[in-house]
């Protein structure tokens, strides 16, 4: 039994789903099948092995605000409920809180080296934020872009020379996978929220941005990651059932996520 | 009077005297280099090393005092595998990143000595901390070899041995790849300095 939770393939794919899944299926009721991505990413830290807060690393920070990120989301559903600008002032909040993240690499580059890459981070964390939870009422959609903007994440950061954070980012669009399996059975039953945008795109925005700056994958696979979002806005097949519909979506969102894991092979290729 | 400030000159020269026993030495990079060998698979040990080094060490044999002030740049490892050929990256490329050295974020690793054991005038034992990826924890090093001579072509007066010790990724917090790829880091040092 050991051996296989210390399996990297299990830590970030079958586990992330099972957690996102059971939370999902018994929470969903009461409108927080939104924190299934914040329950597999949980359980992948857990099995990884990767929790500790001293010395606050870059990805210490990551897996501290991805999860901080579905408490607000929370929060935000049942207290303040999601207005039009909600998405972008979070977007902004998490935005400054990725410079936080970079902080102990930026302050080692010279001046406007380090302004061109908090500015790129923080400017790539607000579009990936503000777009997905503008999504907070379409759980189809959100759980497509959900589940491309982990796995996209994810395997552009293997390929980017970062193991673990691609196993962050594969374990999220697992999560993000079994959210959107509960949505295509339930329809419209299944509530996403600002608790599932809020903590897929914050964990998949920040997971890249460390890919990008601890490790090497290029600034345009974060343009594509961004365009996942978007990718998931195009006509569906309204009429058709939700698992229909799904399909549709994350073919959408898979266009983009498969093109940043190409920018990332072709970087790795050429650099 | 005469007394008091011949007493005072002799006290204010003691510690000048004691002083004069140490002598400093700083780290020719060109001939130090820190060695690691790490279990792959339980098959063999992967040796790599850190190209650029530097420090200075300091040595009273009379006292049998010495300390060490080492700094490693992180980015300049090598294992030996820096053509990724094919292969979307080196093992070198990868030991740079945040999975093992983060070199991004900790450009360099320091070691400091907190106390030197002697075996006679040579000193046999280094107890000192290491601090990796922002951990500082106790690490020593046993001296294997001492020696101080002339350089042969220089004439400069240098000291030099080898080192070894050994720690665990694990409690600097390297975690990844543990235990396919050994959490025991063993450390073989070799270095040479010059007098100041």
């Amino acid at each position: 039994m050991q051996e296989l939770l210390e399996n990297p393939v299990i830590q970030s794919s079958a586990a992330p789903f099972l957690a996102g899944l059971v939370v999902a299926a018994t929470l969903f009721p009461v409108r927080l099948a939104g924190l299934a991505p914040a329950a597999g990413f949980l359980a992948a830290v857990w099995l990884i092995g990767a929790f500790g807060f001293t010395p606050m690393t870059a990805t210490r920070k990551i897996v501290v605000l991805s999860l901080a990120a579905p408490v607000l989301g929370v929060l935000a559903d049942l207290a303040f409920k999601p207005t039009r600008a909600t998405p972008p002032v979070l977007g902004v909040l998490f935005g400054a809180a990725s410079i936080w993240v970079i902080w102990s690499v930026l302050v080692q580059r010279p001046v406007q080296e380090a302004a061109l890459l908090a500015a790129g981070v923080f400017a790539f964390v607000l579009a990936v934020v503000a777009l997905t939870v503008s999504l907070h009422d379409q759980a189809v959609r959100a759980g497509s872009a959900g589940l491309f903007l982990g796995l996209g994440t994810g395997a552009g950061a293997v390929i980017g020379a970062s193991a673990l954070l691609g196993q962050y980012g594969l374990a999220l669009g697992a999560a993000c996978g079994s959210f959107l399996l509960l949505a295509m059975i339930l329809g419209k039953r299944v509530f996403a929220g600002a608790t599932f945008t809020l903590a897929a795109s914050v964990a998949a925005a920040l997971i890249a941005a460390g890919a990008m700056v601890l490790a090497r994958l290029p600034w345009t696979s974060l343009v594509a990651i961004a365009l996942i979002p978007l990718a998931v806005r195009l006509p569906l097949p309204e009429k058709s059932p939700a698992w229909i519909q799904a399909i549709v979506a994350s073919l959408y969102a898979l266009a983009p996520a498969a093109g940043a894991c190409a920018l990332a092979w072709q970087s790795a290729r050429t650099v | 009077m005469r007394k008091t400030l011949l007493a005072g000159m002799l006290l204010a020269a003691c510690p000048l005297a004691a002083h004069a026993q140490a002598e400093t030495y700083k780290v020719d990079p060109i001939h130090s280099f820190p060695h690691f060998g790490v279990d792959h698979f339980g098959v063999s040990t992967i040796w790599g090393r850190f190209d650029k080094m530097n420090g200075t060490f300091t040595i009273d044999r009379a006292g049998k005092k010495a300390a060490v002030e080492l700094t490693i740049e992180t980015a300049s490892v090598t294992t030996g595998d820096n053509d990724k050929g094919s292969r979307p990256r080196s093992r070198d490329e990868h030991l740079r990143q945040a999975d093992f050295f983060n070199t991004a974020e900790f450009p360099r690793m320091t070691y400091k000595s907190t106390n030197v054991k002697f075996n006679g005038d040579a000193p046999s034992e280094i107890e000192g901390q290491l601090t990796l990826l922002g951990v500082t924890k106790p690490v020593n090093i046993k001296l294997d070899r001492w020696v101080c001579r002339e350089h042969p072509m220089n004439k400069r007066a240098m000291c030099g041995g080898d080192g070894s010790g050994s720690f665990k990724r694990t409690d600097f917090g390297m975690k990844f790849g543990v235990p396919a790829i050994g959490d025991e880091v063993r450390l073989k040092i070799n270095f040479e300095g010059y007098k100041e």
